[in-house]
């Protein structure tokens, strides 16, 4: 990447001394490291499917506050809280944190950092390029803590407004963590107008033992976004994190869940749907990391795409050196629309121990004409005989997202992507 | 169990160690150690080439030199100091032996003891109604003798070693060298481009189905030498060949390079077989010496309908980096690997196929088998890869691990890139280890630990196994067992 953007990183990074407590060092450490590794290119494995040429060489400036709060969109369930960002920053008139404060702690960042000052090396500093940014330039976040054996019912809520912030990006990082045997529901959404921002986030978790996460992400940025974001995830003895990625907007967009199985009998189940509408890229990385026996994880994806969209996944199981009765399976199934569309598999096993059952199926093809022909023959005319299939393909990617309520406003939104992309050059 | 016992009885008899492993005393001739425009020049006169073929090492060489070693292969091994290395060793002897009375006879002992049947009157002397296989063998760097020559002559079919050809059928081999592999193609291959010593050529003409099944042996014996053969096989309209390769070298406390190239062009309604048998020294116990097996293999399925079958059972080498693949260019043409990896001690192997669809129509199917015991690395690597003028096509692929020891590996690194939404891909993969059900099973009816895996692994590999030519499937079922032996317990 040019020295010209990397020197501008370094002035918006000046920019930012001092907002978030004890945090400083971490920031020029990222950008220094930035400087020597630049930011991914389609030549390392990583980033193969995912061209940011765009971001490699512009330098997006800080985000602003739009000059008119956006629309904040309506709930697709019942919330326990919701937190709103607005161009990334916390916004605290919109937000509502509902009772959740009686029963967890729930607070921006920089009051968790300043709180407690030894924290910050919990934090993760390092990583591939888009991850020193983000450590660079990260303004704001939340910490949601959930205490040993408080079961939080309906989910929390985090919005992601952007607006009005054309080449400018936000950099935002989230803690979560879950005391032993809590359980909750955090809801990711992102939302944006038109414009050609670059949304670029990171979700730290860490789930002791007995406890579960479930982590919903829908994303649904603006046609011209690029979408970025990172889980980092650890797993203790007995505990849960279940992952549903629903990627359906932004120009460029890309998930990375990255989840380490530490403690014996630590489960994970990441799950993922993308629609890659016209001329869009969406690219989903998993990698769960077994360092333990007796530890299990499945995947589920399912990608459709429609004229020139693509779709990807790189989905990595690794096994440690004596990490026996390690269950792990993953599933991956791509659906083209069109003559132009593209779909990569990458289901890649890495395995160190030898009791152990491992298991990978990936397809790729397009809708079945037979199915098609039996509904169409029925009377069902073909953009709704389309849309069932689509649905019906998509549906098994759902399931884990431990609220019916969400599962189903998560249903609708598929459906209504549909509406305005049936693989219509072809018709 | 006849079988099971035969397979023990060999077991016993090596006592697990490697067969192949002596070496042969010959007077060697070799050009002096290194790599250098002047080496390539010496490898060139010695062969006598013509000046195009000179042109055409010498600028492989230049892009050799601008080139890197590929480093993303799950395998590790010291530096390779290229410049500590013979490109040219060949057996001193005449001129070109005029018949097989001429080679050197230490050099027919070698390859009796490898059990290569090289003179044509002990096949013939064999069993009756025995196949016959014509055989080049490739005796460190040059080809020592082809048998059966006249018979294939009759059907029409050329096969000698490539820097005959490269005198006799200059035209042929000018049209078809490197069309499928190019010079720059990566870093291995450049070299052997430059510095290719010898290899083998065929070509079946129209509509002609081979005879016999064609073989190559290849023997690494002098030390510190790199083995750079290079085969191209031409099967014209309506052709038909079946391709056997094996190899072999003694055990060395060094390890040695063996980059090879092989080629593969089938035109209209042609098809190839090729089965590989690759018994190279693996290395000791402790991982010392053994080949570094570099190869580049690919097939052109240029003609519609054409198809190319690759059979491979890897036990040898102690780095293999070998990836067959096929271009499917002609409509309608099919692309087969079928693949058995065995890795034990601290063998490491990253091995797998590319299936390149290009045309309408075209089928590929991939069935490999990993097996990882000691502590060894075993990798399946492959890609699938539809273009998007490519309607039609389908895809099969089926990679599955076993591992028979709890300090080896085994990794799956698949890439699925589709382009066209007709196309129909499928993908499976599965990696445990042998069965406690299975094993106890076998072990109550009377069979022990040693045999119950050789049984089991064997029906594992099965499906691979199949695609092998007899006289190959009996020899590679055994190697089997003697690659794991010592590996169970």
């Amino acid at each position: 990447m040019p020295d010209t953007v990397i020197d501008t990183y370094q002035e918006q990074m000046q920019e930012l001394q001092g907002s978030l407590p004890g945090w400083d060092g971490a920031r020029s450490n990222a950008l220094d490291r930035l400087r020597t590794i630049g930011l991914p290119t389609t030549r390392g494995e990583d980033w193969r499917y995912s061209d940011i040429k765009a971001i490699r060489n512009t330098a997006f400036g800080l985000m602003k506050t739009p000059a008119r709060n956006p629309q904040v969109p309506e709930a697709l369930c019942d919330v326990a809280a919701r937190l709103v960002f607005i161009n990334g920053r916390y916004h605290e008139g919109l937000s509502d944190l509902g009772d959740l404060w009686q029963a967890a702690s729930v607070r921006p960042l920089a009051n968790h950092l300043m709180a407690n000052a030894e924290r910050v090396s919990e934090m993760r500093q390092g990583g591939d390029g888009i991850n020193l940014l983000n450590t660079a330039l990260m303004r704001d976040g939340f910490v949601i803590s959930i205490p040993a054996g408080i079961e939080i019912d309906d989910p929390i809520e985090i919005v992601h407004l952007t607006s009005d912030a054309d080449s400018t990006s936000a950099h935002i990082r989230h803690l979560v963590e879950m005391g032993e045997g809590a359980s909750a529901t955090v809801l990711e959404r992102f939302v944006g107008d038109d414009t050609a921002y670059w949304s670029n986030s990171m979700l730290q978790a860490r789930i002791t033992e007995g406890a579960t996460l479930n982590h919903v992400r829908l994303q649904e940025e603006g046609a011209n976004a690029t979408h970025t974001a990172t889980a980092m995830v650890s797993v203790g003895a007995g505990g849960n994190y279940h992952a549903t990625n629903i990627s359906l907007g932004g120009s460029l967009a890309r998930f990375e869940a990255r989840v380490r199985l530490l403690v014996d009998e630590a489960n994970a189940t990441v799950d993922g749907v993308a629609l890659a509408g016209t001329g869009e890229s969406h690219d989903m990385l998993v990698h769960i990391d077994h360092r333990m026996p007796n530890t299990t994880s499945d995947q589920i994806f399912r990608t459709v795409a429609d004229a020139r969209g693509k779709s990807s996944f790189q989905g990595k199981v690794t096994v440690a050196t004596d990490a026996q009765h390690v269950n792990a399976d993953q599933s991956f199934k791509a659906l083209l629309l069109d003559r132009t569309a593209e779909a990569n598999a990458k289901p890649e096993l890495e395995i160190f121990a030898d009791d152990v059952k491992c298991s990978h199926g990936a397809t790729v093809g397009e809708l079945d004409e037979k199915a098609m022909f039996y509904l169409t023959s029925r009377g069902i005319d073909p953009t709704t005989a389309r849309q069932m299939l689509v649905e019906a393909f998509t549906d098994d990617a759902f399931d884990r997202t431990g609220n019916d309520t969400l599962a189903d406003g998560i249903r609708a939104r598929v459906a209504d992507w549909m509406l305005n992309h049936t693989g219509g050059s072809n018709d | 169990m006849a079988g099971t016992q035969e397979t023990h009885d060999q077991v016993a008899e090596i006592t697990g160690d490697y067969k192949y492993g002596f070496v042969t005393d010959v007077d060697m001739e070799m050009a002096p150690k290194g790599l250098s425009e002047d080496i390539v020049r010496f490898i060139s006169a010695k062969k006598e080439e013509p000046e195009w073929l000179l042109d055409w090492r010498l600028k492989a060489y230049r892009a050799w030199l601008k080139m890197e070693e590929p480093d993303w292969a799950k395998v590790n091994y010291p530096k390779i100091d290229y410049d500590d290395i013979y490109y040219y060793a060949a057996p001193k002897s005449q001129d070109k032996p005029k018949s097989l009375d001429e080679v050197d006879p230490e050099l027919l002992r070698t390859y009796e003891k490898l059990g290569i049947p090289l003179a044509e009157q002990e096949v013939l002397a064999g069993v009756e109604g025995a196949r016959k296989v014509a055989v080049d063998a490739v005796f460190d760097s040059v080809s020592v003798a082809t048998t059966f020559r006249e018979e294939l002559k009759k059907a029409g079919v050329i096969f000698m070693s490539i820097s005959e050809a490269v005198h006799e059928y200059p035209e042929l081999v000018q049209k078809y060298l490197g069309t499928v592999v190019p010079q720059r193609d990566n870093y291995f291959a450049a070299l052997n481009c430059a510095v290719f010593s010898d290899g083998t050529f065929v070509y079946i003409p129209k509509g002609v189905r081979c005879p016999m099944e064609l073989s190559t042996y290849f023997r690494i014996n002098a030390e510190n030498t790199g083995q750079f053969e290079r085969t191209l096989i031409v099967a014209d309209e309506g052709s038909y060949v079946s391709y056997l390769e094996g190899c072999t070298a003694p055990m060395r406390d060094e390890n040695q390079l063996h980059a090879a190239v092989v080629e593969l062009v089938a035109l209209d309604d042609a098809e190839i077989k090729y089965s590989t048998v690759q018994n190279w020294y693996p290395g000791d116990k402790d991982g010392k010496g053994g080949i570094y097996n570099f190869v580049t293999k690919r097939a052109l399925c240029k003609g519609k309908n054409s198809k190319v079958s690759w059979t491979q059972v890897e036990t040898g080498s102690a780095v293999t980096w070998k990836y067959p693949s096929c271009v499917l260019a002609g409509e309608n043409s099919v692309g087969e690997f079928y693949s058995v990896a065995v890795t034990n001690n601290l063998q490491q192997a990253d091995t797998g196929t590319k299936m390149i669809h290009m045309a309408p129509g075209t089928r590929s199917t991939i069935i490999s088998k990993g097996i990882s015991a000691g502590r060894s690395q075993n990798s399946y690597r492959g890609l699938v890869k539809v273009l998007s003028g490519a309607e039609n096509v389908r895809n099969y692929t089926q990679c599955d691990s076993l591992l028979v020891s709890s300090e080896s590996g085994a990794h799956t690194v698949p890439y699925i890139e589709v382009k066209n939404p007709t196309a129909q891909i499928e993908h499976e993969a599965t990696t445990s280890k042998i069965s406690e059900d299975q094993l106890f099973y076998c072990r109550a009816r009377g069979l022990d630990e040693e045999e119950a895996v050789a049984m089991i692994v064997n029906g594992f590999c099965k499906e691979v196994m199949q695609h092998l030519p007899m006289e190959f499937a009996v020899e590679a079922q055994k190697l089997l067992g003697i690659s794991l032996e010592g590996s169970v317990g």
